[in-house]
């Protein structure tokens, strides 16, 4: 039930599936909170980066369940926010 | 005492090596006649180890424990480790002793590097090596760093690290002749609304930056400035490693590609 745990249960179940040994992974044995749980069952690509989710994990999540780089980019445009900052590169 | 004979930095991405031909031909041509020209050096001036810096994305480290420089000092290390990536797996030979050096003498100079006697290397490391030595001639001392988990090693301490390479380098005994490569980068953005975005802005402002050996306006960016060009912008720190170690020579932008179906802006430079 912490971000820490969140993190653990999506890396795991990235690496049980990246050396073909999902049959291991148990996601019960985590402790996550509701909505994590249900990110995770429903596969939630949407509420994974809500819930602050890595980046780089959730781009590793997203191939091993099968989304594009395109298709996630449009399941997170909603979350996209104009940014008003400018570095110091920008003209 | 060994020498430092190459200096130079490469962008990596997974696609470079398993969807190679998903750039457009002129952008690959450059992209990779760029990194040609890298291993032709590398075989001209004999270079009998080289030594990599490369970002860590959790392939050997978790939130457990992630620190934010490790060195491999071990007689091998396994790479790649994505089987998908279009390069043969396998155990690629180390340099113990170099890699030793490294860390101690980094210790010496106030920095404190992990250490590891077997690292696996995922694309970070490996779609650039495997550019600039096929048949893996040259020993590898693969260095990761943390440029992905905050907090972050700031970019003056990248800068230090890379002084201190270079002074490790230069003080260790015998004949090795090193390549040290800065590979990651430059702007783009995963697991995020704008991947597949680059910057090429800021990519092109950064490498004149190295090219005029003006790295002192880099140093005082924070991380949430170099962000605005993407959270895979961290990763700029090998460059500025590389560069520090190089320093006072410039860099020359050997190519800069903003490739697209990589989502990344693809830079190679050499220090020479």
């Amino acid at each position: 039930m912490t971000w820490y745990d969140m993190h653990r249960c999506v890396y795991d179940f990235i690496r049980a599936n990246e050396r073909g040994r999902v049959d291991l992974f148990d996601v019960s044995t985590y402790d996550l909170t509701p909505a994590e749980r249900a990110a995770f069952d429903q596969r939630d690509v949407a509420a994974f980066y809500e819930l602050g989710l890595h980046g780089v994990l959730l781009n590793r999540y997203c191939r091993q369940v099968g989304y594009s780089r395109d298709a996630y980019r449009e399941i997170l445009q909603p979350f996209a926010v104009a940014e008003d900052r400018r570095g110091r590169w920008q003209s | 005492m060994a020498e430092l004979v190459l200096a130079a930095c490469s962008s990596h991405a997974p696609m470079m090596a398993s969807a190679r031909e998903s750039a457009p031909v002129e952008q690959r041509d450059r992209f990779f006649g760029a990194l040609a020209h890298l291993r032709a050096e590398l075989a001209e001036r004999r270079v009998t180890t080289t030594v990599i810096l490369a970002n860590e994305h959790f392939t050997n480290f978790f939130l457990e424990s992630f620190p934010q420089v490790c060195i491999g000092v071990g007689e091998r290390n396994m790479g790649p480790a994505e089987p998908w990536l279009g390069i043969e797996q396998g155990w690629v030979e180390g340099n113990p002793a170099l890699g030793e050096h490294l860390t101690a003498s980094l210790l010496g100079e106030g920095l404190d590097p992990a250490f590891s006697h077997r690292l696996d290397m995922d694309h970070g490391i490996m779609t650039v090596y495997q550019e600039l030595d096929p048949q893996h001639r040259t020993r590898l001392v693969p260095i990761v760093q943390n440029c992905a988990v905050p907090p972050l090693m700031p970019l003056a301490r990248s800068w230090d690290l890379g002084v201190a390479l270079r002074h490790a380098i230069d003080s260790f005994p015998g004949d090795e002749r090193v390549a040290l490569i800065g590979a990651g980068g430059l702007s783009h953005w995963v697991g995020h609304p704008r991947v597949g975005d680059i910057d090429e802005e800021f990519d092109r402002w950064f490498l004149a930056r190295l090219a005029a050996g003006e790295t002192e306006s880099l140093l005082d960016m924070t991380d949430d400035e170099i962000v605005l060009a993407g959270n895979g912008a961290h990763e700029i720190r090998s460059w500025v490693a590389v560069a520090a170690a190089a320093a006072p020579t410039p860099a020359t932008v050997l190519a800069y590609e903003p490739v697209s179906s990589w989502i990344t802006g693809m830079g190679v430079v050499e220090f020479a």
